[in-house]
């Protein structure tokens, strides 16, 4: 095919590839550190040995997660430099300083107490173990923080003047809370903590299905489908807070999230395409299926809200189509199976408690098997949501000022080609690798560390079996 | 500030940046080098067993000593975007394969604990450690050949930082990191592994004069404006100061490794480090890219850089703190020969 022969495509879809890649690892490190901290709280203030053992089971994943989430993230770094060096020269006053300061403040917090949440338990006490751990959620909720502002920026970009292809910061602040961040931030933190309890359920749920450790993974299993009670129906409001404000912000990339081509007439509402078939040369679906005055209810909350269509752009600004339109009912039918799986489930556990219970809690084989699937439901409505957000940003890479094509470093193609296939090599490799450690780890199950000498517990465990952080 | 013109306190600002970029490069290099170049020894580790007291050695800390070079990229990115923008571009084959090599080594971490398969992962974090070490190199190369930059766009071919010169800087760089690595043996080790890393070390810091000298003299061959600049009195007095004070630094470094000490010899390895890199930027201020872009002309407008400092320059005493800090947690000894110190 032709684009396989652009170095700029090439770029482009490197980039995606690393972004895509790298999205798989930071929201559970983000999620998990959270819920680890308040196991690691509860420890401490209950002195249960049993939180202290769910503490180090869950960061036994955390760790494996963490690592690859590290080493993925540092090539998005220096990507800006090799691959997007015109957009990193343009755009650096104010977007590689922000990256700045996610390095210094966030990126190295992080790492500078890491070591002693994952290594430290027996050399320092259980209060500044505890407030390593603090520091590693405060870390990396930062650094969700200073990267969505850089994003949000690309997205609405404000506070700056783009002269003689150079951006100049003209308000600081306004470039930094840009229309978008409020969304953006709210959107992707809460999408870390409720991929988090996902997984924290899903994997309990793969221990009860299995009847294995049924004492440990039952509270587990329930804490997070009730924290899920509350989380995913605030995430689905984030979510359609976020596609309002599109209409305000980005309109040509709502109007590709729903293939919408014709502004509605006053006093008549825009119908929904729940499916369809864009056909982007003749500025029409070929097909859809459609809701009346839905798209109108669902953007402007009113039967008859004006909702600008594609057209309204000429065709060398609109995004592609397809992938958003997709990508957009992917990432809703996700939130909205998780959102499902948790009312069912808080719904038997409120009025079914014998069906729950300790004995009979792995005979609800479908809901188990449901909340297994709800991981990778999870993870597939992350890597959705982000394709909605970039690729709906096209042909922009700083949208409406500066084009993705004016970004990018000429490099020749083999080299390109060259980079491409390596990361995908070893993507691959380390992906597969993380996976089977990650499988490796559940099999092994709750390990029942000795607690630290300088912590008495009430509870003591029968025989001390297997001291030592790893 | 009556004094000063526009002009001269963005040239103040730019430096101050400068000063301070160096200063996380200087942290990151001898960081990250000693425990990449304990990657490198690895890999000739005596065995298996010495291998893991190796790899787990530096497990709590090699995140933290990375993240400096990430620290370096962000904030070159935010203060001197021209040069993160070109000179990343010129180097695109070096610096991907630095990436491919971390990531080899950093999941190679992890898997090591985690596999049965040692021989697998310890041969891919010691493979992953050289690559990185190489790539750097090349990349450090490369930069000191001087790069062809025209209008703010890197427009020289891809491998442009392959020359004979970059080769030696190479091999400067592998046994650079490997002497520290060596010397970071000698302080955490006790025992056969300990005696070993003091071999290995006296080895290596013989090849790390040769290649710092032929390096040394290179330059100035190669670069007429630096002849000038260095052989011009007086300035000559000041610059032969900087590799008298190395050379010096190598003849402590020899004496201790004869005597045995156990902390000199990372420390006069330390300052070896720290008199070449200043002597690189002393040689080359104020320019950023040797020969190509100042630091005045790559930097950006006085409301970023004085943003950045009040963001990042308040923070560093706290990133050195808890560094430390973390430094601290895990010092002491370590006996290689005790059964299952995984820690």
């Amino acid at each position: 095919m032709d684009i396989f022969q652009s170095p700029e495509f090439l770029s482009r879809l490197q980039f995606a590839f690393l972004a895509m890649f790298h999205i798989l690892w930071p929201p559970l490190t983000v999620g998990l550190a959270i819920i680890i901290l308040g196991l690691e709280t509860t420890w401490l203030k209950t002195k249960n040995i049993f939180y202290y053992h769910q503490t180090r089971f869950w960061i036994r994943i955390f760790m494996i997660n963490f690592g690859v989430g590290v080493i993925s993230g540092i090539p998005m770094e220096f990507a800006f430099g090799t691959n997007w060096g015109p957009f990193s020269i343009a755009s650096g006053d104010f977007f590689g300083n922000i990256l700045g300061f996610e390095t210094a403040m966030a990126f190295m917090l992080e790492a500078g107490f890491l070591g002693i949440m994952l290594f430290g338990w027996n050399r320092v006490s259980g209060g500044m173990h505890l407030f390593a751990t603090s520091m590693v959620v405060l870390g990396s909720t930062l650094s969700v923080f200073w990267i969505m502002v850089a994003n949000s920026w690309m997205q609405t970009p404000s506070g700056v003047e783009y002269i003689n292809g150079k951006f100049i910061i003209t308000d600081y602040l306004a470039a930094v809370f840009n229309p978008d961040l409020a969304h953006g931030f709210w959107h992707m933190f809460i999408a870390c903590i409720e991929l988090s309890l996902v997984v924290v359920a899903g994997i309990s749920a793969y221990y009860l299905l299995k009847q294995r450790e049924i004492d440990f993974f039952l509270p587990s299993f329930k804490i997070a489908v009730l924290a899920l009670v509350f989380i995913t129906p605030l995430q689905i409001l984030i979510g359609d807070s976020a596609g309002g404000a599109l209409a305000h912000t980005q309109p040509a990339k709502l109007a590709a999230i729903e293939s919408h081509w014709e502004t509605n007439p006053p006093g008549k509402g825009a119908s929904w395409a729940v499916l369809a078939i864009p056909d982007a040369e003749n500025q029409r679906n070929l097909w859809e299926l459609t809701i009346p005055n839905a798209l109108s209810l669902i953007v402007t909350h009113s039967l008859t809200g004006t909702v600008v269509g594609l057209r309204e752009f000429k065709p060398e600004d609109q995004p592609p189509i397809w992938i958003p339109f997709y990508a957009f009912r992917l990432m809703l039918a996700a939130g909205i199976f998780i959102a499902f799986m948790a009312m069912w489930t808080a719904w038997l556990l409120w009025r079914k408690k014998q069906q729950m219970s300790h004995e009979n809690i792995s005979q609800n084989t479908w809901l188990l098997r449901g909340w297994i699937l709800a991981i990778p439901a999870a993870y597939l409505a992350v890597e959705m949501g982000w394709l909605v957000r970039e690729i709906g940003r096209q042909p922009w890479i700083v949208y409406g000022m500066m084009r993705t094509q004016h970004g990018v470093s000429e490099l020749p193609l083999a080299t390109v080609q060259w980079s491409l296939l390596s990361f995908f090599v070893f993507y691959l490799a380390i992906g597969i690798a993380a996976f089977y450690f990650i499988r490796h780890v559940l099999r092994q199950g709750p390990a029942y560390e000795a607690a630290p000498k300088s912590i008495k517990n009430k509870d003591r465990p029968m025989s001390s079996m297997n001291d030592g952080g790893y | 500030m009556d004094a000063f013109t526009f002009a001269d306190t963005h040239f103040l600002l730019a430096s101050i940046w400068f000063a301070i970029i160096g200063l996380f490069l200087i942290f990151y290099v001898v960081l990250d080098g000693f425990d990449l170049g304990m990657g490198i020894l690895s890999l000739a580790a005596p065995s298996e067993q010495y291998r893991g007291a190796m790899m787990s050695s530096i497990g709590s800390i090699w995140d933290a000593n990375e993240t400096w070079l990430v620290i370096v990229g962000g904030t070159l990115f935010g203060a001197f975007p021209l040069v993160y923008g070109t000179v990343l571009h010129g180097l695109y084959i070096p610096i991907t394969l630095m990436l491919l090599g971390f990531m080899l080594r950093g999941v190679s971490f992890e898997f090591y604990v985690l596999s049965s398969r040692k021989k697998l992962w310890g041969t891919a974090f010691g493979l992953g450690s050289l690559l990185a070490v190489i790539a750097q190199g090349f990349a450090l190369g490369g930069l000191l050949n001087g790069m062809k930059i025209e209008n703010g766009l890197f427009v020289g071919g891809v491998f442009d930082w392959f020359s004979p010169f970059s080769i030696m800087v190479v091999i400067g760089v592998i046994a650079g990191y490997s002497v520290l690595g060596a010397n970071y043996m000698i302080m955490k080790f006790t025992g056969k592994l300990q005696q070993h890393a003091y071999a290995r070390s006296k080895v290596l810091s013989f090849i790390m004069l040769v290649a710092a000298g032929i390096v040394t003299v290179w330059t100035p061959l190669q670069y007429p404006s630096i002849f000038e600049r260095w052989f011009a009195l007086p300035n000559f007095f000041a610059f032969a100061l900087l590799p008298l004070a190395a050379l010096f630094s190598f003849f402590m470094l020899f004496k201790a490794l004869q005597q045995r000490a156990e902390h000199a010899p990372f420390i006069w390895s330390l300052l070896i480090f720290f008199f070449s890199f200043i002597g690189l930027a002393a040689t080359w201020f104020p320019y950023i890219v040797p020969g190509v872009i100042t630091i005045e002309e790559a930097a950006a407008p006085a409301n970023t850089l004085i943003f950045m400092l009040l963001g990042i320059g308040m923070l560093i005493p706290v990133m050195i703190a808890y560094n430390v800090y973390q430094y601290s947690v895990f010092s002491g000894k370590i006996d290689p020969d005790a059964p299952l110190n995984h820690e």
